[in-house]
């Protein structure tokens, strides 16, 4: 139990509302959430509210989050894949305390609305879901071009001729695109979208989905979007393949495989355990959890 | 083998709350009352306000008790607990020549209209420890009121002051105020998009954090920039805030904020006329900050100056530089934020590394 | 009047409810949303203005549509029709005007149009494609003068300008975002 489990009001009728934001502040976002999904892969600059979490910490997606909440929602909030990660366990402790009647859940498939820091579920979702991504950096632009008013007009012509010139110096330099996360996506043949910092392995889901990304960025005030069935294509060269994390052994030539459900198509955290051994599990808890109960049903 | 998967992140949650719930209460000292805080810590009250960007004295004090004195934090409390207040309206600007005065001073010149009041300041005192302030009980604090009160200096100081500034502009050696019904840019309702107008400058550094605007400041004066600043007023007082009455539109004094305010005079600059005149950096803050005010003073002239000639020279004349880094809030946030789990982005980075070792002919990471 | 006694129009949960609808139309063009339960009989095109305006923007009604009272909730400023972010118009009326496209670095600046309509289904199919469309999607509004079509075909030739559209009838509404490409139009 939280020790504060309640706001409550001061003597002089200091309070909060509903999903923590005033009706202008949820306005102002549902303005630039719309205008988000008719210009796809658009950074829409918005004032961006102060919240009771840190900045750096998920406020822009949080706003995103409290903007679209309503008390018929199920939400599920999930940090590097994981439900139980502290930032995690923070945002959804702070749903639930200024939006009263909003589900909380643990399962994918249940959840209306799921706010992300670094992955997209293994779970493909479906049309009725939005995930809601938190993102430290939206501009893929800023490693070549520090000027904003510059990016700017380069976004707009779709001039990015300078980022090519970036990823060709890295295969010079390494033979290797050596671009690991926020790996930068062509949306819909115009913008291209910084997609957050979750891995290669990920990209290839925003491509033509079933369901609605949004992307906000807190300190940097700008949302953007990827809407369904909309091309989203990692950038590479036309002999260059995208790759991802192939999760293969140097020495065995195998690809590791969860120690705890043993998927070897997941996307997986390698830690040392206790004896100093390298491990492997699914950073997607919750895909992790359903595999399980997958294979004790069928036992 | 049956693995038990980790959880625990809630938990963690809440026993650090509860930990610093205990380490408050710990040991034999009495629940902080929001008034001690107030009075006692006006000055690093002050900043609370100033940062924070919300004038609430009483939250202000809560926060500063809430986050175990530490002033980031303390700020940030009450900046979140502002950003959810609904927008009433507007005022017209307002003439700090109605400042209720409790210290002002100038450094251009050995007297000034009204007098040089020095006012509460710890600027002439020597940094020496007064050790009998180690075991103080109230009867000394009503005998400190009583020595006040009771010894009171008989002439009545004026409660308002005209401004330093305003004899400079008389004799034409500073230019005349600029008459502008331009709405001020609310950069609580926009992002900054550069280049911005001078009020979004101003009300940045006027929410800024006071270290971040005191670096920047004084690699200016230091020598990095020339602004070579002369204060020509700081002044310290209660500014009455005037509110249009909801019905007949009136303005009506709705009560009085603590402010900050300080006008230095900088390099001497052309004007379109040929003659010269001196150049005006502003600053102004919540409460009680003279660090704060001067720093921004500064800066205003160094940004401003790099506008003017279109060149700029060094950071603290880089509107980008400056205006982006001296939130404490955000700052302070995407600093913590580096402490967060980052292991899948860190897992991609592995995978790439290993991929360019592989093909740089290192030997194999062998598994253990 | 308390935040209680305001009529269901124009109630902070009633905007969540027609944000989240509005919002899936939005992102898949083709689809209808259905407002008849959040309305209390008021039209669809005030609750898609009710949903979006408050006194930091601005609307232009350049057929009065909008009366007294419905206006003062709105709280909005008024702007003449070719620099107003919102803009209220009737399907049956061939638009004369240019509204505001945005730019290329701020193309968000472009206008959303409410467009009355007799109805989001009776009339002529059209065939739409692009984002959000998973091939190809129909949509058929009736009382949508064809000058409409191509208007909007010249107002959002330049990607990233443009505007976009919200099609109303009484009761539902259809959005048609300026990267939607309407077959013939």
């Amino acid at each position: 139990m939280h020790p504060v489990d309640t706001m409550g009001q001061s003597r002089d009728g200091a309070a909060y509302g509903f999903a923590f934001l005033d009706e202008d502040a949820k306005r102002e976002l549902r303005r630039a959430i719309f205008k988000a999904v008719c210009i796809p892969g658009h950074q829409v600059p918005y004032a961006s509210r102060e919240m009771p979490i840190a900045r750096g910490f998920g406020t822009g997606g949080m706003q995103l989050t409290l903007a679209l909440l309503g008390p018929d929602d199920t939400c599920k909030v999930i940090d590097q894949g994981a439900d139980d990660s502290v930032n995690a366990a923070n945002i959804r402790a702070f749903f639930a305390l200024t939006c009263p009647g909003v589900t909380g859940t643990l399962r994918t498939e249940a959840a209306s609305v799921i706010q992300t820091r670094h992955r997209i579920p293994e779970l493909p979702l479906r049309a009725d879901q939005i995930l809601v991504f938190q993102v430290p950096y939206p501009d893929p632009l800023v490693v070549v071009e520090p000027n904003a008013a510059k990016r700017r007009r380069m976004h707009g012509r779709a001039d990015y001729a300078r980022l090519w010139v970036k990823l060709y110096e890295d295969m010079v330099a390494f033979d290797e695109i050596t671009i690991s996360h926020r790996y930068p996506t062509r949306i819909n043949g115009h913008y291209i979208i910084d997609p957050s910092p979750i891995p290669r392995f990920d990209v290839p889901k925003l491509h033509q989905a079933d369901c609605l990304y949004l992307f906000g960025a807190g300190r940097e005030k700008r949302i953007y979007a990827v809407p369904p069935h909309t091309d989203a294509i990692p950038i590479t060269f036309n002999d260059v393949t995208f790759a991802v994390e192939s999760f293969r052994d140097k020495a065995t030539g195998k690809r590791h495989v969860c120690r705890r459900c043993g998927a070897d198509d997941s996307f997986l955290d390698e830690f040392p355990d206790n004896d100093g051994a390298r491990v492997f599990q699914c950073s997607d808890a919750a895909w992790c959890d359903m595999r399980l109960d997958r294979l004790e049903a069928a036992e | 083998m049956a693995y038990v998967a980790i959880r625990g992140g809630a938990d963690a949650i809440e026993g650090s709350a509860r930990l610093m719930d205990a380490l408050r209460a710990m040991g034999a000292s009495a629940p902080l009352e929001l008034d001690q805080i107030e009075r006692q810590m006006p000055l690093l009250h002050s900043r609370v306000l100033s940062e924070g960007s919300l004038y609430h004295p009483r939250l202000a004090s809560l926060a500063l008790k809430q986050s175990l004195g530490d002033s980031l934090e303390a700020a940030f409390f009450l900046r979140a607990y502002r950003s959810t207040k609904p927008r009433l309206g507007e005022t017209a600007p307002h003439d700090t020549r109605t400042m209720r005065v409790v210290r002002r001073v100038s450094a251009a010149f050995k007297d000034i209209p009204g007098g040089q009041m020095l006012g509460a300041t710890p600027d002439y005192l020597h940094r020496l420890f007064r050790f009998d302030l180690m075991d103080e009980d109230a009867g000394r604090f009503d005998q400190i009121a009583r020595d006040w009160f009771g010894n009171r200096p008989k002439a009545e100081a004026p409660l308002t002051f005209p401004k330093v500034l305003d004899t400079l502009r008389a004799e034409g050696l500073l230019a005349p105020l600029a008459q502008s019904d331009e709405s001020p840019f609310d950069i609580t309702r926009e992002p900054l998009i550069f280049p911005v107008p001078r009020s979004a400058q101003l009300a940045t550094m006027a929410r800024g954090e006071t270290g971040g605007l005191l670096a920047l400041a004084y690699s200016n004066m230091r020598g990095y920039g020339d602004v070579h600043p002369t204060v020509g007023e700081l002044r310290v007082g209660y500014v009455p805030v005037m509110v249009p009455h909801p019905v007949t539109g009136k303005p009506m004094e709705a009560g009085e904020v603590l402010v900050t305010e300080c006008e230095i005079v900088a390099m001497f600059e052309k004007t379109d006329s040929g003659a010269p005149v001196f150049t005006l950096g502003y600053g102004a803050c919540f409460g009680h900050n003279e660090v704060k005010a001067i720093a921004m003073a500064v800066l205003d002239r160094a940004i401003s100056v790099a506008r003017e000639k279109g060149r700029v020279a060094n950071p603290s004349e880089d509107p980008e530089f400056v205006l982006l880094h001296v939130d404490g809030i955000e700052s302070m946030g995407f600093c913590t934020h580096y402490k967060m789990p980052h292991y899948v982005t860190f897992q991609s980075d592995m995978d790439r590394l290993r991929a360019a070792r592989t093909k740089a002919g290192e030997a194999a990471d062998a598994p253990r | 009047m308390s935040v209680l006694d305001l009529p269901r129009l124009w109630r902070p949960e009633t905007h969540q409810a027609l944000f989240r609808r509005i919002l899936d139309v939005a992102a898949r063009p083709g689809r209808i949303a259905d407002l008849t339960d959040l309305l209390d009989d008021r039209p669809a095109a005030l609750a898609a203005l009710a949903t979006f305006c408050d006194n930091t923007q601005t609307l232009a009604d350049p057929t009065g549509a909008l009366s007294d009272s419905d206006r003062a909730f709105l709280d909005v400023r008024t702007a003449p029709v070719e620099q107003a972010g919102f803009i209220l118009a009737r399907g049956a009326d061939a638009p004369r005007f240019t509204p505001r496209l945005g730019t290329l670095d701020a193309p968000e600046g472009g206008a959303l149009i409410v467009v009355m309509v007799d109805s989001v289904t009776d009339g002529a199919p059209l065939t739409l494609t692009g984002p959000g469309i998973a091939s190809q999607a129909c949509l058929a509004p009736g009382g949508l003068a064809p000058d409409w079509l191509e208007a909007r075909a010249r107002w959002c030739a330049d990607f990233p300008m443009g505007v976009d559209l919200v099609l109303a009838d009484q009761t539902r509404i259809a959005v048609l975002p300026r990267t939607t490409h309407i077959e013939g139009a």
